[in-house]
């Protein structure tokens, strides 16, 4: 008995409708402290150009994309909003892992398909994703979850494209998922 | 009156703290939803698990009726929030990229870091992945400079770019998201998945 | 009840409210009743026209002046270097850069001091600095700096000096003459369309957002 609901504590997670409503909550908060939404993307960025500008000063100044972002925001990119964000994010995935007793190393995947091949997948989808946040300005989060809840135009065209590019190749990987 | 740190009510440094504490709030729903899980995440691409697009619609409506409220009450100076730029060629091959990333990787980069704060180790790799996409952009810049600048409109809102008033269009995109649940409750129950 | 429904309710029954409410629009005050109190009955928002006069006759780039009326009586005659923003258009966001900045002093008037006085009252409310009156109007700028009085050969000699500098400070501005703006057949001495200068902006604007 005891064994059975602690499996079932496991896997419950929150309804999502109030996980929504919670996370709109948020979103709000950062809009009302800080006039800007959420982002994950920007934060990867700001710490590539800060290595970048330690390891290899030189590059950072000629290469054009970190001259420009450089210029964009003077100061240490490390030092920008959304590395701190994406700093709690880890810390609050963490904490509520902790609490769902969710915490375990594991690759997760379909029974159809191999740890390894859903490795190779997840860097490729990585790899595509941090590539279409730049070129887009903006994830998930930055870009459509943000720019929706301020009516952006661009956001909406960000979560029309990615949810629709989803769909549309969700055919051909079926077997990676069910 | 908000929001507090372009009005300069908070400090530079308290702003960054706020930063850390949102980001708490946001990684701590992001999983308890249940977005830490590439296999939940997907699902919304087949049918068997809604859950991203309820959380994401609900998330960006109730934000959203947030700040019209706000601004209503006089709490918040809209004109002081960002609204994301529009940038049309480059927002949708890069939407396109990125929805192809989505179902490949199984995560979008808010909840990858999530997923590996948790102990995933496919939502670690896909952060590697997320550095050496990022990283390749900005080294590949020159090559795709002209996308990226292509076909700049401002900071329209679609309100606006459709000539309705904001709160008419918040009430349409309503409609819209409540329509949507009911589908994809309908979606649940006829794609059906065992536990996974 | 599931959450969904109650969700959908909520949010149906909301977004209705917002759709029917208008947008708020207004700009909120930012100074409070009591302080805008305090600065009325000290009389702080007044410039003394001798030192507008000053200012214009050696040529400080860091006053503005405003016409607040209409733009008839803007173009019929205006003071050197003004630009005309009449009263109703003064909340116009167009208008912010210059209303709402640090570098220069702007000083309202109008043919008394009412409708620059409310000019200021508006903008100071919405926390604008930097805004002044011209203590008088232009009816008293004409009668003190265009037309001066020449006191009594009695008079103090500080009365005397007075008198010299407006009588320079008059013609140099161009303004003096024997003819009055009662007559509004006074030349023109600024442009007339004066182009508003371009002000750097100081306006706060969105720090920055999304993933960028």
């Amino acid at each position: 008995m005891a064994e059975e609901t602690l499996q079932l504590r496991k896997t419950r997670y929150l309804n999502p409708y109030i996980a929504g409503v919670i996370l709109g909550l948020v979103l709000l908060a950062a809009n009302y402290f800080s006039g800007r939404g959420l982002g994950a993307s920007g934060a990867i960025k700001s710490t590539i150009v800060a290595t970048v500008k330690t390891i290899a000063p030189s590059h950072a100044n000629s290469a054009p994309f970190y001259k420009e972002e450089l210029e964009k925001h003077p100061g240490n990119p490390l030092n920008s909003w959304l590395v701190f964000q994406m700093l709690g994010v880890l810390v609050g995935g963490f904490l509520s892992g902790v609490i769902s007793r969710r915490l375990t190393f594991k690759v997760e995947h379909s029974p159809k398909i191999s740890s390894k091949r859903r490795l190779i997948f997840a860097t490729l989808g990585g790899i595509l994703f941090g590539f279409g946040s730049q070129l887009g300005r903006g994830c998930t989060s930055g870009s459509a979850l943000s720019g929706m809840a301020v009516l952006s135009l661009g956001g909406f065209i960000s979560m029309m494209a990615i949810f629709g590019s989803g769909f549309m190749f969700a055919y051909f990987f079926r077997k990676n998922w069910i | 009156m908000g929001p507090l740190a372009p009005n300069e009510i908070i400090t530079e440094n308290t702003n960054l703290f706020l930063a850390f504490i949102v980001g708490i709030g946001f990684g701590f729903i992001l999983e308890q939803a249940g977005f830490s899980s590439s296999r939940k995440l997907a699902g919304v691409f087949y049918g068997y698990d809604m859950v991203v697009l309820k959380v994401f619609f609900t998330g960006a409506i109730t934000a959203m009726l947030g700040l019209l409220f706000f601004s209503l009450f006089g709490w918040i100076d809209l004109d002081l929030v960002y609204v994301n730029e529009t940038y049309l060629y480059s927002a949708i091959v890069g939407g396109v990229i990125m929805g192809l990333g989505f179902i490949l990787g199984g995560f979008c980069p808010g909840t990858s870091f999530c997923g590996a704060a948790i102990g995933k180790i496919d939502a670690m790799l896909f952060v590697v992945g997320l550095f050496i996409g990022v990283l390749i952009f900005q080294e590949g810049y020159p090559l795709w400079e002209g996308l990226f600048k292509a076909e700049y409109m401002g900071t329209p809102r679609v309100s606006e770019s459709l000539g309705l008033s904001y709160g008419l269009f918040a009430l349409m995109l309503i409609v819209v998201a409540v329509g949507m649940f009911w589908v994809a409750e309908w979606a649940e129950k006829k794609f059906p998945r065992e536990e996974y | 009840m599931n959450p969904r429904v109650i969700l959908s309710t909520a949010i149906i029954g909301l977004g209705l409210i917002i759709a029917a409410v208008p947008q708020n629009t207004t700009r909120p005050y930012k100074v409070d009743a009591s302080q805008l109190l305090v600065e009325i009955k000290n009389g702080q928002q007044f410039i003394n026209p001798e030192e507008v006069a000053d200012m214009l006759v050696q040529n400080d780039p860091s006053i503005q002046l405003i016409d607040v009326r209409n733009p008839d009586e803007f173009n019929s005659f205006s003071l050197p270097g003004a630009i005309n923003i009449p009263l109703e258009s003064i909340l116009l966001k167009d208008f912010e850069d210059i209303l709402n900045q640090d570098t220069k002093t702007n000083v309202f008037y109008s043919n008394g001091t009412l409708q620059a006085n409310e000019a200021w009252m508006l903008t100071r409310q919405i926390g604008f600095k930097n805004n002044y009156v011209l203590m008088g109007g232009l009816n008293y700028w004409v009668e003190s700096i265009a037309n001066p009085q020449k006191p009594s050969n009695s008079s103090a000699n500080e009365e005397l000096a007075r008198y010299n500098f407006r009588l320079a400070a008059g013609s140099a501005l161009g303004t003096g003459s024997s003819e009055g703006i009662s007559t509004e057949t006074k030349t023109n001495t600024s442009p007339l369309t004066p182009a508003i200068p371009k002000i750097e902006k100081k306006k706060k604007k969105p720090v920055a957002g999304g993933c960028s």
